[in-house]
């Protein structure tokens, strides 16, 4: 998941998870505020009635009879005042129900016991519960609205600030890791942002890229030197041994050596070549700016590779589709793409195999060229590294796959393009290379 | 015909030196560019061979320093360099051929031939081997009034072999001829017998051509 949305999840739980504990306590809470806010009520009013009473006596509300009572119209309060014939009362705030005008109400009572004239009274003064309930729920129902609110506010706050802190990490996988080709030749500029750890992440991929780059450099670059210093004691060698094999009167015992030195020589100049060629391709050094029609292109191999097909009298079959075309590429690379691969299948078939090649194209999606050979076939386990350089072969002729296939896969790597291979062990091998739709140009009328 | 050698690793000079007087060549040798200066004021060349990478300077430089001074020679540019600019500088400079090493004596020979038959004009390129007549120039095999078609291939086999007659021929020289370096890593070049087995098939119908000799383990010669 991504951290964006894991970020926006989370705080929306977590503000769901306020909301909702706020909503389970929120009764208990305003019922609390509530009788708090009615036992103070209550005991306001008994100062009020025992101001009352200290100031003009009892009879103030008694008015001759023994008792008194008093009620809101809706009997929603009410006031008694009765003797207390010696009963022994506790002073309490309670809630109880009381019989007024025949109806049985519920009310939260304060109870006072008061001495007045040497006798004992007991006044109580009572609100009833359901108005207390009415002004708790009104309460509770204006608390919820506003919580509602404010966590909208700052969810909708936190994740549009969300949003734009981590914009820069975006930005990051953007430009420094997808997009990106080995061996990560542009330089890089570091993105703009406050947040230091995002600063030093940037900083560190645009390091970590730089050295990855300088490091694939100092490769390349040894190779090619390295190469390149191989020739010249190779030319040595190889003239070294055409003028003994001239010399008049060399035994044919001597001339068996000679030819077997001359063809290390030819191995090592092979080998030399190959991976100058790698370099070179590596380095950039071959343009993209050829028109190809693969038809015509295979033609021109199987041309090339006709004496090694007849010598094992193999049956070759090009389905290709007559005028695909394709842009921007290397007519040189390819050339030696097809090549390498068909001359690996040609060496790696029976004698009387098949080679198919053929093709699958449509509009608006990637090309796929597949090369089937009915060989001896490539073992799975090797399958894998089968383009790794100097990857011995496994088959019982010993004869590795040299650098043949890494070539390949310079030039496909080189172009963009893909290839995969796939294989039944005795039974063949076929490789599929996808070209990039963008590299496509079809004629009219296929 | 003379030649100068510009090259500053000796032993190589030294087999260059070896071969081509086998061939009938007047060499000379210089390891510098200096030297080769001076020797190219006191004399006449036909052919420079010249290495890119001297210790006292830059081959194409002193290709286009002495390019009007050894008007007649011709220039053969060998290099361990092998990049495409100094091959496309070179000969615009004026070089004749460029062949990279390492190349095969043979090979220098060949492009040496071709750049004299190129030179001298039409001088008689139609060469007899047995009983028929090879025009190197129109690249055609004839037996009597019949052409004989050879693929592009066994032309060029055909043509290397008689110009290094006499001459026994590794299938990898051979190869290297026809294929150049080119990039697969065949270790073995069997595939120059069946272009050999074909010339044989197509020239065979006509006369003997028992001028092809194969030699057992080795390759092939054409003797005269």
């Amino acid at each position: 998941m991504k951290l964006l949305n894991k970020l926006t999840l989370f705080i929306t739980l977590s503000k769901l998870l306020i909301v909702l504990l706020f909503v389970a306590l929120l009764p208990t809470l305003v019922n609390r505020v509530s009788f708090q806010y009615t036992n103070y009520f209550l005991g306001q009013q008994k100062k009020e009635v025992l101001n009352v009473i200290d100031k003009n006596g009892i009879d103030y509300y008694l008015q001759g009879d023994s008792t008194y009572s008093s009620y809101t119209m809706l009997m929603e309060e009410y006031i008694s005042l009765v003797p207390a014939n010696n009963k022994n009362v506790h002073d309490t705030i309670e809630t109880s129900r009381r019989v007024i005008e025949e109806d049985t109400l519920n009310y939260r009572i304060l109870i006072h016991e008061l001495k007045s004239d040497n006798k004992k009274y007991i006044l109580e003064i009572g609100k009833t519960t359901s108005t207390i309930g009415e002004y708790s729920k009104l309460l509770q129902r204006f608390t919820l609205y506003i919580l509602i609110g404010l966590i909208l506010v700052s969810l909708v706050a936190d994740l549009l600030y969300t949003r734009i802190l981590l914009r820069p990490l975006g930005k990051i996988v953007r430009t420094k890791l997808l997009n990106r080709k080995f061996p990560f030749k542009e330089p890089l500029t570091p993105i703009k942002t406050s947040t230091t750890d995002f600063q030093f992440l940037d900083n560190s991929l645009i390091g970590l890229m730089a050295k990855i780059h300088e490091a694939f450099d100092k490769e390349r670059e040894f190779t090619s030197n390295a190469s390149h210093e191989l020739m010249t004691p190779i030319s040595v060698l190889q003239s070294n041994i055409e003028n003994m094999m001239m010399e008049e009167g060399v035994k044919d015992e001597l001339q068996e050596k000679l030819l077997a030195m001359m063809k290390t020589v030819g191995r090592l100049k092979k080998i030399v070549h190959s991976l100058l060629y790698i370099s070179r391709i590596e380095n950039d050094q071959f343009a993209r700016s050829d028109k190809v029609e693969v038809l015509e292109l295979s033609e021109q191999v199987m041309e090339e590779l006709s004496v090694r097909l007849e010598s094992k009298s193999i049956h070759f079959k090009n389905k290709v589709t007559p005028g695909v075309t394709l842009m921007k590429v290397n007519r040189d690379l390819l050339f030696q793409l097809l090549y390498n691969i068909i001359n690996n299948a040609i060496r790696y078939n029976n004698e009387n195999g098949s080679i198919y090649l053929s093709d699958h194209y449509h509009h608006g999606e990637a090309y796929v060229l597949t090369i089937r050979d009915t060989g001896i076939g490539i073992r799975q386990e090797e399958l894998a590294t089968i383009f790794n350089r100097f990857k011995k072969s496994g088959n019982e002729e010993g004869e590795g796959f040299g650098l043949g296939l890494s070539i390949v896969k310079s030039i496909t790597d080189f172009h963009g393009m893909q290839i995969s291979a796939q294989s039944v062990n005795g039974e063949g091998t076929t490789f599929n290379i996808t070209f990039p739709e963008s590299m496509m140009q079809k004629k009219e009328g296929h | 015909m003379k030649v100068l050698i510009i090259e500053d690793e000796r032993t190589l000079a030294k087999e260059i030196k070896v071969f081509l007087e086998k061939a009938c060549y007047l060499t000379d040798t210089a390891y510098s560019a200096g030297q080769a200066k001076q020797l190219m004021v006191e004399n006449e060349y036909d052919f420079i061979l010249l290495d890119l990478g001297l210790p006292d300077g830059d081959g194409l430089t002193l290709l286009n320093d002495t390019k009007k001074m050894c008007l007649n020679a011709s220039y053969i540019i060998l290099t361990a360099r092998g990049k495409l600019e100094d091959r496309i500088k070179g000969l615009d400079l004026g070089a004749d051929d460029y062949l990279p090493k390492p190349f095969s004596l043979l090979e220098l020979q060949s492009r040496m031939q071709a750049i004299s038959r190129r030179k001298s004009g039409n001088n008689d390129p139609v060469v007899e081997l047995g009983d028929f007549n090879i025009d190197l120039n129109k690249r055609t095999v004839r037996f009597e009034e019949e052409e004989i078609e050879l693929s592009r291939k066994e032309f060029d086999l055909l043509s290397y072999m008689l110009l290094h007659k006499n001459r026994p021929l590794t299938r990898m020289q051979l190869s290297e001829h026809i294929w150049g370096n080119f990039s697969d890593d065949d270790s073995d070049s069997n595939y120059i017998d069946v272009h050999i087995k074909n010339i044989r098939k197509k020239m065979g119908a006509f006369a003997p051509v028992d001028w092809l000799q194969t030699l057992r383990g080795i390759g092939y010669k054409i003797k005269i």
